[in-house]
């Protein structure tokens, strides 16, 4: 049993899918859980832990202690720009997509901004499961071609001057963005910068934090 | 392929539903095909068929059901093709299934799963022979056409001049690996600025960056 990697048949596949499959997405899922434990390919307490991981321990938190640490210690923030899966890795967060996550830092005239047109790649272990809207038709569609609309639908306004840059994943490379540290931010505590990080400015989708 | 799901610079999908909610997961469901698909993934497959399996899904489809729905419907794609179940058996939980008196996978705590997740930091470079053929400050222009398989330079980055801004190693090659072959191949961060791709952006000092492999991109001046 394996794949031909024939993509004729699976289009086909996926017609008698479209009218074959149960109505509704609940009961789909549930449909090919129970026939991959029948097939004895899945444990449903393992999918239970993948749930809790991805729930509770792997998250945005994990990007922003990443930023926080970078804001505070010059060092750690030159090795994350040139190895980043080294310096989350110091973290303990190299995991799920991010063997070759790139960092890419904003600043007074740059600011970046990351997308996957062609699916919804995302740097899982250091941001988690990735937003609806990042994985939607109209984010996918536009972020490239009307960023700087897409950034004023998320309250943001980029300044003429500066320059936006988009990342578009298409290979297994991912992005995270650095974003700025927050005027007179500088003398807080690492946890206490941690909270100051939004996810949306690790994505891009948010830009000027604020001290709270 | 030129499929639905190649949605770059495409037009009339409106507005962004900007939502503030960081919850993971909003329907039970939606956790249950996350846990399945990090849980076993089609023996024997890619990476790059799986996503292929998707783009292939009927575009009414691809665009109107839910996210993780998409998911579940090109893992039923990937395991009947492979042979692991059929159409007819969805549904149908006494349906004798192939591997079905195999011992099933051990269930694996949460701690294990947070160990796998990061062994699961799969690196895709390789070593290989050949030297880059292009060098950082290089200007390439990418292919004019695509083809019937997948490959990931997108429709709105073809026969558009750009600049090598980073050479990222030899990386699987997509375009193969979509069908079951690996080569590694040169991956390069190629720039391109804002009003080479489109029209309405000219003047604008906005810019574009794509991860592309060799075989998609021409010296500029040849």
């Amino acid at each position: 049993m394996s794949s031909k990697f024939d993509a004729g048949k699976v289009a086909e596949i996926h017609q008698h899918l479209h009218s074959h499959l149960p109505s509704e997405s609940a009961l789909r899922v549930k449909a090919l859980e129970t026939l991959l434990v029948d097939r004895g390919l899945v444990n449903p307490q393992t999918i239970d832990a993948w749930v809790e991981a991805y729930t509770d321990q792997i998250g945005p938190k994990r990007g922003a202690r990443v930023v926080a640490r970078a804001w505070m210690d010059a060092e750690y923030k030159k090795r994350l720009l040139q190895d980043a899966p080294a310096a989350i890795d110091e973290l303990g967060y190299l995991g799920k997509a991010t063997a070759h996550l790139k960092v890419v830092e904003n600043t007074d005239q740059v600011h970046n901004l990351v997308v996957c047109t062609l699916c919804s790649c995302y740097p899982f272990s250091i941001l988690g499961v990735a937003p609806a809207w990042y994985k939607a038709a109209a984010y996918r569609s536009r972020a490239v071609r009307d960023p700087r609309g897409v950034l004023a639908e998320f309250g943001v306004t980029i300044d003429d001057d500066i320059e936006v840059r988009v990342w578009d994943s298409t290979a297994e490379l991912r992005y995270l963005v650095l974003p700025q540290c927050p005027p007179g931010a500088e003398d807080l505590s690492e946890d206490a910068l941690t909270e100051l990080v939004s996810r949306n400015s690790m994505i891009g989708t948010d830009r000027n934090l604020v001290k709270s | 392929m030129d499929g639905i799901h190649d949605l770059g610079g495409k037009q009339g999908y409106g507005p962004v539903e900007v939502d503030a909610d960081e919850t993971p997961f909003h329907h039970d469901w939606e956790a249950r095909e996350w846990g399945l698909a990090q849980s076993a993934r089609t023996p024997g497959i890619t990476i790059d068929w799986w996503r292929h399996c998707r783009e292939l899904i009927a575009p009414e489809d691809y665009l109107g059901r839910p996210y993780f729905d998409s998911w579940a419907q090109t893992d039923f794609a990937t395991y009947i093709e492979a042979g692991w179940m059929t159409v007819e058996d969805i549904g149908r939980p006494d349906a004798v299934g192939v591997g079905a008196e195999d011992d099933p996978p051990p269930a694996l705590t949460l701690q294990q799963v947070l160990q796998e997740d990061h062994s699961h930091a799969c690196r895709f470079d390789a070593e290989i022979d050949a030297e880059p053929l292009f060098v950082v400050g290089q200007q390439v222009i990418t292919a004019s056409h695509g083809h019937a398989g997948h490959t990931r330079l997108p429709q709105y980055a073809r026969g558009r001049r750009g600049t090598i801004q980073a050479c990222n190693g030899a990386h699987v090659f997509p375009d193969l690996s979509a069908r079951g072959i690996e080569i590694h191949q040169y991956c390069y961060s190629v720039m391109f600025t804002a009003d080479e791709l489109w029209a309405e952006a000219s003047g604008s000092r906005d810019k574009v960056f794509l991860d592309l492999w060799e075989s998609y991109l021409s010296d500029d001046n040849e």
